[in-house]
């Protein structure tokens, strides 16, 4: 996917209000596409680098507009789940004339600027909390061009920039193009064992490994915050042994702060209304949201081998 | 030409039968007659296509039925069809009102008699009547053990404590200046008197009525003995000298502070000059209704109706303009509830006294002041020299009462047998003996002299918003000379508690009274008490940070008690002010869910710029009521003389003048929508602004006219005395007396109004994507079958509140409308008219009174409160804010209200919930909004305190602008709490 990067990317959204990306208040852009393909990605809507046509039932009001326009005849009440993905080309008309919003295309087009002043008003609230901006996703690092800058027109601003990545990237382009404007980095640790990784999110994680290591020295001289985290995703990251080598592996590097993220199932419901296809679906264990007990089990064993999860 | 149908004859026959029962039946008889003699009238009952047409004659004993209504009967109700009739014969009398306010019939005439006749009624039915109170109240879950619900609410409460050091250079002595380690336990005193105000049921008290409708009949009301006109401000003045004299003195078992406004617990204040009639109908099922229930005594029923009613039915401000002014137009919109209600119909109130000047002078110094002033008014200055008496007798009479209060406080002691108690009391004895008359010197005796004064103001005026003011500025020099008398560390540590003790006993002081609230008041203004305003914080008259020790001891008694009134307002000065201080009133408003609200101080003083007051006066201003500023001490604002429905405007531009609920051609025919008369948005607009132009000048010429009735009907010579202006003057409040008048005005539905515009200007102008006439047809239809319209408009139009330009645009446009057209009007004291954007809880009442919006909002739903934006406007809170932040304050001139919902996450993540919310509040005081008030509560607390009110007594919520027990609240009130956007924090 390496060609996506001097791409314009599509953007999921961009959230304002953002408690939890980072400190203080802040927007997140979300951007679409990511070279990971998690099982359990709980944004199955910013996986695909491309728009995608999402119908969420509740809101129809049943008008027919979209069915009069579609040119593929791929809407109808017949079929299970109103779009029949086969045979939708994507035109979306159908978004245009749907008066209640139940049919809407998801990503949009926006260059830099577009971003930066959808998030620019907010900035009073970013200067008293030690807030900013948040580039998230899907993976930023695949519109390296795009992201930089974004980041340098936000710097110019003044406001502080935190990355979330992944970590599956092209280091030197990333050391040039983004490490230089940012401030913080939230960095995703989800599997230690590299077949494991493979498995269940597509890619092994060697390059993810390599990189960290490499960007935490560079952290450590320039004075950034390079913070891994771990989701818990239930029987597949939260397992003992794999926290324990997620732990080892910080350690062994000196690093005494992590963060543990709580599991959140609402995916389920983002890629039904995409029509994406979900084996998880119906499974309880990955139907639940992360109880505060397995955080506390996740906490303790980091704690015990000298990390504190409370990052 | 009538024609006997069937509901003539079953009209007829009711009240023939109703006739008969009280000629017939003692008991039912002898409430035809007053201590002075039969009460003689007549009352007519008519459908609007006379249909039906009957009257009653009541006539020395005896009640005639007749079959037309003479011209004109004392009062008569005009009915919109048989049903409404129908309905009315038989729905207890709390659902007449509400039939009233909704317009299924309309009264004429004296509305005194109304209530009469409500009252008969329920003599007659009321087992049946009380029985349908209460399923209804068993229905709405609102039957519930009281005592155990206090007992829970106070236990369940627990306050999470940041603790930082105190760096405000007002703070001479408190180390900590949250109080962090002070709880409601450490003052078994005040969890008591908490206790007693949760769990106790009001009761109507007659004492205030009893004691002046005794004095009118031996001095006579319109003229004297003699049978000389009175000169009305000294015949307020004597019958007030009058009341004080007799009030009993009544002390509170281990009250810090002596007297009390009425004879009962909490009591009911009844003002018959005022509104006071409006409960006659319900002295019978008062005990029952399921909202805000009273106890009402036999003796207070058989005093109201027998001696004191009746003499008030024609002496009332209603009343006397329906006499003196021919029953205007403007007066009739008001009895129609839609669009308007006028609040001097109930009190000229909504100001502060000068509170300083009582404390250091005294009300002897006060005396000697005007004593002064008189010796040096030639004998024909007669206005001047009868105000000045008249001042001054009412001083006097305070200091009998007070002198009464030391009386009974000596006598107290006398049979105490704690030595603690008798040590207090003997204090009390000795505070009462000095206080008000002499001029204050230790902090008990600020208190105690300011809430004796406080309550002669309620003797006086109805309590319906007067407000306290800076009592942090006020009292900070008592403390700070009694904790400098102290020797060591450790007896200001005691002081310091004591401090706190005191001013939680004022606050419990403040809650021994409600105003009268007739059932139809639970649904215009739910859950409502005085709204008694305490101001704190800002910066001083010199402009400097005015935070002090003071500020801190009233947020800790804020924060400990949790209670709704007094109405905590506290002013911030992003220049001056502390963020500890900030902070603070972060924290203490997770702490009570709802209070004090934030003002900006620098954004409400640049809203009254264009009064150019002197800035030291300026700086000095008090939030009154809800939200208002009143320059503290100098200024009559009466800052809510009127709720102004916008709304009622936009709906009777969309009907060419007509407005539909009310069935009334009011309005000037602007344009006939449906006929295309409409080209563009802005002619739509300049139509709006003709019927929002009507609706002003007919609520202002109401209220000259009700300022007028209080000029006649009671002049206020005791608040005179304790306002600068009169002095000097030389004439009564009532007659523009104070240094500084004006009227402020409540405009109601902003972000509603914006948001429909909004819809017509995208969908009809800009995008043409729907005829005008199409819209008014889904809108009248009440969206019923336009599905696929209603999802456009909610998904298509940018709203109010979503950080579009466009609509924030409109909202300043409207504001600006709103606030030039009331500027242009002059009161009958000579003051300007202000325009405010706040609802109290009018929202909800306006909104059952409005139909279907082009915005999408359905007929009957709620208003957004105050200026809030609608809840679907923005998934961010943020834009909310910045939107409202950037209206232009120099529209705002009687202030806002802006309610912001947040929930903080679950968990021990106090400090992070109350930096985000202080983080709110200083970005948007940064970009220029002007004042927010928060609820820290989810909807789904709401809902279970719906479901289970006995858990939630406590559970406080602030409405727009003011603060209400959420329990207390109507359905469709607890409703709108439920469905505004809430926001997640921390
Ligand atoms: S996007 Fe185009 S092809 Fe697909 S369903 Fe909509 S109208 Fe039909
Ligand atoms: S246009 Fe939208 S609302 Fe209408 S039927 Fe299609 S999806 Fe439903």
């Amino acid at each position: 996917m390496a060609n996506l990067a001097a791409k314009r990317p599509l953007i999921l959204e961009i959230k304002g209000n953002s408690l939890d990306d980072g400190p203080g208040i802040r927007s997140v852009v979300f951007f679409k596409g990511c070279p990971l393909a998690c099982v359990w990605c709980h944004n199955p809507e910013s996986r695909n680098p491309a728009a995608e046509l999402a119908f969420d039932p509740p809101k129809c009001v049943d008008c027919g507009e979209c069915r009069k326009i579609c040119p593929d005849r791929a809407l109808s009440r017949n079929h299970p789940e109103y779009v029949a993905r086969s045979k939708c080309r994507l035109c979306f008309l159908c978004t245009d004339v749907c008066p209640s919003g139940a049919l809407e295309r998801v990503g949009r087009t926006m260059t830099a600027a577009e971003v930066l002043a959808e998030v620019l008003p907010d900035q009073p609230f970013f200067d008293v909390s030690g807030g900013g901006i948040t580039l998230s996703g899907g993976e930023p690092t695949l519109y390296m061009d795009f992201a930089s800058e974004l980041l340098r027109m936000a710097r110019r601003h003044g406001l502080h920039a935190l990355l979330e990545t992944c970590g599956c990237f092209d280091l030197p382009r990333f050391m040039d193009l983004l490490y230089p404007h940012l401030d913080a980095i939230y960095y995703d640790l989800k599997i230690m064992e590299s077949a494991a990784h493979k498995a269940f999110c597509g890619l092994p994680n060697e390059r993810i490994i390599d990189n960290f290591k490499a960007l935490l020295t560079a952290a450590r001289r320039d004075g950034k915050l390079l913070l891994p985290r771990t989701p818990l995703v239930p029987g597949i990251t939260d397992g003992e042994a794999n926290l324990r080598a997620v732990a080892a592996f910080l350690s062994g590097l000196g690093v005494n702060q992590a963060a543990l993220l709580a599991y959140n199932p609402l995916w389920h419901e983002k890629s039904r209304k995409l029509g994406i296809d979900d084996p998880l679906k119906g499974d309880p264990a990955m139907s639940a949201f992360g109880d505060g007990a397995r955080l506390e089990r996740g906490r303790a064993i980091y704690r015990e081998m000298g990390i504190d999860p409370t990052g | 030409m009538r024609r006997w149908t069937i509901s003539n004859t079953l009209t007829h026959l009711f009240l023939r039968f109703f006739a008969a029962n009280f000629n017939l039946r003692k008991k039912l008889n002898q409430y035809l007659k007053s201590e002075d003699g039969w009460l003689d009238f007549t009352f007519g009952l008519r459908t609007e296509t006379g249909s039906v047409e009957q009257t009653l004659v009541f006539e020395s004993g005896r009640v005639r039925v007749r079959a037309t209504v003479p011209d004109p009967p004392d009062a008569m109700l005009i009915f919109k069809d048989e049903q409404a009739l129908k309905a009315a014969a038989i729905e207890p009398p709390n659902q007449l009102m509400i039939a009233l306010m909704q317009n299924k019939m309309v009264t004429r005439g004296n509305i005194g008699y109304l209530q009469l006749i409500n009252f008969y009624l329920s003599l007659l039915l009321k087992p049946m009547q009380i029985a349908k109170l209460q399923k209804e109240a068993r229905g709405e879950r609102r039957a519930y053990d009281p005592e155990k619900a206090a007992q829970t609410a106070i236990g369940g409460r627990r306050l999470r404590q940041l603790k930082p050091a105190a760096i405000d250079p007002g703070v001479h002595f408190l180390r900590d200046p949250y109080l962090s380690d002070l709880g409601l336990d450490d003052f078994p005193r005040l969890k008591e008197f908490l206790g007693v105000h949760l769990k106790t049921k009001p009761a109507i008290c007659h004492e205030r009525p009893a004691l002046l409708t005794q004095w009118f009949k031996e001095n006579g009301f319109e003229t004297d003995p003699d049978g000389r006109p009175h000169v009305p401000v000294l015949r307020q003045a004597r019958a007030f000298n009058y009341l004080m004299t007799h009030k009993k003195p009544l002390i509170r078992a281990k009250d810090l502070i002596a007297g009390t406004t009425t004879t009962q617990e909490i009591g009911v204040v009844l003002y018959p000059d005022a509104h006071g009639t409006m409960i006659w109908g319900e002295l019978l099922t008062a005990p029952f209704r399921p909202l805000n229930p009273y106890d009402v005594s036999p003796q207070t029923v058989a005093a109201l109706h027998h001696q004191i009613f009746p003499f008030w039915l024609k002496r009332n401000f209603r009343e006397w303009v329906r006499q003196n002014k021919g029953y205007p137009t403007c007066q009739e919109l008001d009895e129609r509830f839609a669009a308007c209600f006028l609040w001097k119909t109930v009190a000229l109130s909504h100001t502060i006294l000068d509170y300083p000047r009582l404390l250091a002078r005294g009300t002897g110094g006060i005396r000697a002041d005007i004593a002064r002033e008189l010796a040096q008014t030639p004998p024909n200055m007669q206005e001047k020299r009868e105000t000045l008496q008249a001042m001054t007798i009412c001083l006097e009479g305070i200091e009998a009462y007070a002198w009464n209060l030391a009386t009974e406080a000596d006598r107290l002691a006398g049979v105490e047998s704690d030595a603690a108690r008798r040590t207090e009391l003997m204090q009390l004895a000795q505070i009462c003996r000095r206080v008000p008359a002499s001029p204050c010197a230790t902090l008990d005796e600020a208190v105690n002299a300011l809430w004796i004064v406080w309550i002669g103001v309620h003797m006086e005026n109805t309590n319906a918003g007067f407000s306290l003011g800076r009592l942090d500025q006020w009292l900070q020099p008592y403390f700070k000379a009694d904790m400098e008398r102290l020797a060591n560390e450790s007896e200001r540590e005691v002081y310091i508690r004591h401090a706190v003790e005191l001013i939680g006993c004022l606050y419990l002081r403040c809650t021994d009274h409600l105003p009268l609230i007739p059932d139809i008041g639970n649904h215009l203004f739910g859950g409502s008490s005085s709204d008694q305003a305490i101001t704190l914080g800002g910066v001083t008259p010199q402009g400097e940070d005015a935070v002090n020790d003071m500020t801190y001891i009233f947020l800790k008694v804020t924060e400990m008690l949790g209670i709704r009134d007094p109405n905590v307002n506290a002013r911030y000065h992003k220049e001056k002010n502390s963020r500890t201080y900030l902070q603070r009133l972060c924290e203490v408003n997770v702490n009570t869910l709802s209070t004090p609200s934030i003002h900006n101080d620098e954004r409400v003083m640049a809203s009254l710029a264009e009064f150019d007051y002197p800035a030291e006066h300026l700086r000095d201003w008090s939030a009154t009521g809800c939200v208002e500023p009143t320059l503290s001490g100098r200024h009559i604002g009466h800052t809510n003389c009127m709720m102004f429905n916008m709304v009622a405007a936009l709906e009777m531009a969309l009907n060419n003048g007509r407005h539909p609920l009310m069935r009334w051609q009011l309005g000037p025919a602007t344009g006939d929508v449906a006929a295309g008369a409409f080209k563009e948005f802005d002619s739509f607009f300049d139509a709006f602004g003709h019927q929002l132009q009507l609706l002003a000048d007919l609520t202002c010429q109401y209220n000259n006219y009700l300022g007028e009735a209080h000029q006649a009907i009671r002049p206020t010579p005791f608040i005179s005395a304790l306002i600068q202006g009169p002095l000097d003057k030389g004439r009564d409040v009532t007659r523009g007396g104070a240094l500084y008048n004006s009227s402020g005005t409540a405009c109601i539905g902003l972000a509603d109004i914006t948001d429909a515009l909004m819809a017509i200007k995208t969908l009809v102008f800009d995008e043409k994507k729907i005829s005008f006439a199409a819209l008014l047809e889904a809108v009248n239809a009440n969206f019923a079958d336009h599905a696929a319209l209603l999802a456009m408009i909610k998904t298509k139009v940018p709203l109010f509140g979503s950080g579009d330009r466009q609509a924030l645009a409109i909202a300043n446009r409207v504001t600006k409308l709103a606030h030039d057209i009331f500027w242009q009007h002059t009161n009958y004291r000579g003051g300007r008219y202000t325009a405010g954007f706040w609802s109290m809880s009018n929202h909800v009442a306006f909104g059952t009174l409005t139909g279907a919006l082009p915005s999408g909002r359905l007929a009957g739903k709620a208003f957004t409160p105050g200026l809030t934006p609608e809840a679907h406007a923005s998934k961010s809170i943020l834009s909310n804010l910045r939107d409202v932040a950037a209206l232009d304050p120099a529209h705002l001139n009687n202030n806002i209200a802006f309610n912001v919902k947040v929930v903080p996450a679950a968990g021990e993540r106090h400090q992070q919930t109350v930096e985000t919310i202080a983080a709110y509040a200083r970005a948007y005081c940064d970009l220029g909004g002007m004042q927010m008030q928060l609820n820290v509560v989810s909807s789904d607390t709401l809902r279970d305190a719906m479901a289970h009110p006995e858990n939630y007594q406590n559970l406080m919520v602030r409405i727009s602008g003011y603060n209400a027990y959420f329990v207390t609240l109507n359905r469709n009130m607890q409703i709108e709490l439920i469905e505004r956007a809430q926001f997640g924090v921390g």
